[in-house]
């Protein structure tokens, strides 16, 4: 018997000796599982320390009180006392970290543009818990998380309600789809029974007929005959079944929302490029430009296989050069510029003049003058 | 909305127009300007009584080399719109500078240059600087100086295509082909009735340049309208080529008005007609136009060959010139070989930027050379 005892392995899930008495003792009453099975622990957010739940009530049922915990003077209050999740008591501190800084960035990857963009709210918002885990620059960190919430307050409870909303649909559907095959399975065990039933009536309607001296041949045939009608019936019911079953299946998968980035919004559409910026040459007053000219240079062009394969027209020549021919034919420079000189005095135009001279003077190295300012290369006018 | 442009706004959209276009009184007083900033600067550096030039003889100095520049061209065999843009570049290179400054000598190569650049007539500057026995170099290093006094406008409105459109036209008129225009003279919206009067037209007057003469039957055909008509082309042509390249007409008038001007020269009843065909007769602008031209063709009918500067006369100029240069430009390419090498060419600033520069240089020939690390031997020891 002690052998057995002996040779009876460790289990594997036991913690080792140390950490099982202090999980097991109440630090404040002492009081232990192994004398009282129905021990509960309870911890509070506030410091996550654990005390039975006869102390919690014990020491918190007339108001906030101070930790019972030598060294921690955290304040704590009943309410706030719950039992734990995890037993290591780091991992549920950081759970409830993630879910505080969560329910605050609560954005979605639909809000998002482009990657990068996500990534770096993502990456902003893992610095953040992870400082606040590991309680490094936690002031500075809990700055920035209160600014972020203050700025992003609208934001934040629009994402929670859509979530919420999320969630529920989502309860919703599976809950309908559980109904769904609930209902299929009740059906296919009536279906069954029924045709069980119908086998049975069957049978017996042969017997009936056989006792009643029918030929016993065409009896067992027509016999058969309903057998086979209703087995091609409870094929043609399965397969109704199946086709059911594959509709369902893809109207679950037609309310399947693939996530992702937000879709880029589409661009309005270039206008086309002007290249002459609104303007037109059809203002024409000296010429109008005719089919053909009679003049050999246009003739021997239009009738040359080697101009016309590269795609060159004549009509680009003729309009050109009556173009040409008359583009300031009513212009009056004289007269024209008389005005616009006396409009605007030129004074760049004339200083032009020399001035080019002298810049070029201290190129050459002759230094003896003063700064010479530059030519103005832009177009004075 | 677009807006109609009428020959005579796009041609005022043009740099030719906007920069390059003057009243006499504005192009003399420009002139006048210039060589009186030159010679207050000469007085600087070159003794009291060095004999300048006057106004009249730098004129006629650029006028020389403009003739200089079109031979040259011919040299190349280029086509006549090289000739005429690099003459309109040294033409307006001198309204700015002057040959006191820079001689037409040293500039003039660099123009045409220049222009076989921009009119699309490629040449290497090898080829180019062989072909005319000149060092490559002195052709660039006026070539930076050349662009800014043209303020970096390399366009030049030439009368030759149009012409060309004229010379179409015309020939469709004697063929009874015509373009409808709104308000001209009674009978001129009638094709029939245009090439039936083309065959009526006087003979030109004495004068004229054209070679052709009215059949010696008196009876004009369709064929002798035609030749005529190529024949004031041609005769135009040549009035293009030579006198208005060598007078003021570019700065003074539109190409439009040059052709027609040219145009009456050669054949002046021709072109009154042609002029009647396209100008309503109740047009206010009809005498102004008609005035300008003839105006115009004065201009060009004055100019005479001999006029032009000879060699010898030009070497006496020229002489003068080099006694009176200004040592800042005398040497253009060292100024210029100067200005590549530490890239500013300014003298103070410069000189910092150009020691940094130098630094730079040399480290990376060093880098350059220690591209896989110093030589064995010096690594071995």
């Amino acid at each position: 018997m002690s052998r057995q005892a002996q040779s009876r392995p460790q289990p594997t899930t036991r913690r080792p000796a140390d950490s099982e008495g202090q999980d097991e003792i109440c630090p404040v009453c002492k009081s232990s599982r192994y004398l009282t099975p129905t021990l509960r622990f309870l911890i509070n957010p506030e410091c996550y320390h654990k005390f039975c739940e006869s102390c919690v009530d014990r020491i918190f049922s007339h108001g906030p009180a101070p930790c019972p915990i030598p060294g921690c003077h955290k304040t704590l209050r009943k309410h706030k006392f719950r039992t734990p999740t995890f037993s290591d008591l780091q991992v549920e501190r950081e759970v409830d970290i993630r879910k505080k800084v969560g329910a605050v960035f609560n954005r979605r990857e639909e809000e998002f543009e482009d990657l990068r963009a996500y990534n770096d709210y993502l990456n902003e918002v893992e610095d953040i818990t992870f400082n606040l885990i590991n309680k490094l620059e936690v002031e500075e960190t809990e700055k920035r998380f209160k600014a972020y919430q203050r700025a992003h307050e609208r934001e934040i409870t629009e994402n929670a309600s859509l979530a919420e909303q999320e969630r529920a649909s989502f309860a919703a559907l599976q809950k309908e789809e559980r109904e769904q095959a609930r209902s299929r399975r009740e059906a296919a065990r009536r279906e069954d029974a029924e045709e069980k039933r119908q086998l049975e009536e069957n049978r017996r309607d042969v017997l009936n007929r056989l006792a009643s001296g029918q030929d016993a041949e065409s009896v067992a045939k027509a016999g058969q005959q309903v057998h086979l009608k209703k087995r091609m019936d409870r094929a043609a019911a399965a397969e109704r079944q199946r086709q059911l079953q594959a509709a369902s299946a893809s109207n679950g998968s037609g309310n399947v929302v693939i996530k992702g980035l937000r879709a880029k919004q589409k661009q309005e559409p270039e206008a086309s490029v002007d290249p002459f910026g609104g303007l037109s040459f059809e203002g024409r007053k000296y010429y109008a430009l005719q089919d053909d000219y009679v003049w050999a240079g246009v003739q021997e062009t239009k009738a040359d296989v080697l101009i016309g394969a590269g795609g060159y027209d004549v009509g680009a020549f003729t309009g050109r050069a009556l173009c040409e021919a008359f583009a300031g034919l009513g212009v009056f420079v004289g007269d024209e510029m008389d005005e616009r000189d006396r409009e605007k005095m030129g004074k760049e135009n004339d200083e032009m003049a020399t001035k080019g001279a002298e810049v070029a003077a201290t190129k050459g190295g002759n230094a003896a003058k003063g700064k010479v300012k530059d030519v103005k290369m832009e177009d004075p006018f | 909305m677009a807006q109609p442009l009428s020959e005579d706004d796009i041609y005022r959209t043009s740099t030719q127009y906007r920069l390059w276009s003057f009243s006499p009184e504005s192009l003399a007083s420009q002139r006048k300007k210039t060589h009186e900033l030159a010679v207050d600067r000469a007085q600087r550096y070159a003794d009291r009584d060095t004999h300048l030039l006057t106004e009249g003889e730098e004129l006629r100095l650029v006028q020389r080399y403009c003739e200089q520049i079109r031979t040259t061209s011919d040299h190349f065999k280029w086509p006549v719109n090289v000739k005429a843009t690099a003459v309109q570049y040294l033409r307006r290179f001198y309204l700015s500078n002057s040959c006191i400054t820079y001689p037409p000598k040293e500039i003039y190569k660099t123009v045409l240059f220049l222009a076989s650049k921009s009119e699309a007539t490629h040449v290497t500057l090898a080829d180019y600087a062989r072909r005319i026995s000149t060092d490559p170099e002195a052709i660039l290093a006026a070539e930076y100086k050349v662009m800014q006094a043209l303020r970096f406008t390399l366009d030049v409105r030439q009368p030759f295509r149009g012409l060309k459109g004229c010379l179409m036209e015309l020939l469709n008129m004697a063929e009874g082909m015509i373009g409808h225009m709104e308000g001209v003279e009674e009978g001129m919206s009638e094709g029939t009735v245009v090439a039936e009067r083309t065959k009526e037209l006087p003979s030109p007057g004495e004068g004229s340049h054209t070679k052709w003469t009215p059949p010696s039957n008196g009876k004009t055909q369709l064929k002798h309208v035609q030749d005529r008509i190529q024949a004031a082309y041609s005769a135009a042509r040549v009035l293009l080529d030579g006198p208005a390249s060598l007078t003021d007409v570019y700065f003074l008038y539109t190409p439009s008005q040059i052709l027609l001007a040219a145009l009456q020269l050669a054949d002046g009843p021709l072109t009154g007609f042609y002029l009647s065909s396209k100008l309503p007769t109740d047009a206010p602008v009809r005498p102004k136009i008609l005035a300008t031209i003839s105006a115009c063709a004065d201009m060009l009918a004055a100019f005479n060959q001999s006029q032009v500067l000879t060699k010898d006369e030009r070497a006496k100029l020229e002489e003068r010139l080099e006694k009176c240069r200004d040592p800042s430009t005398k040497d253009l390419v060292k100024a210029f070989a100067a200005m590549r090498q530490d890239g500013t060419g300014e003298d103070g600033a410069g000189e910092e930027k150009a020691k940094r520069r130098k630094v730079a240089r040399e480290k990376n020939e060093k880098e350059g050379q220690d591209l896989f690390g110093p030589s064995l031997t010096a690594s071995g020891t």
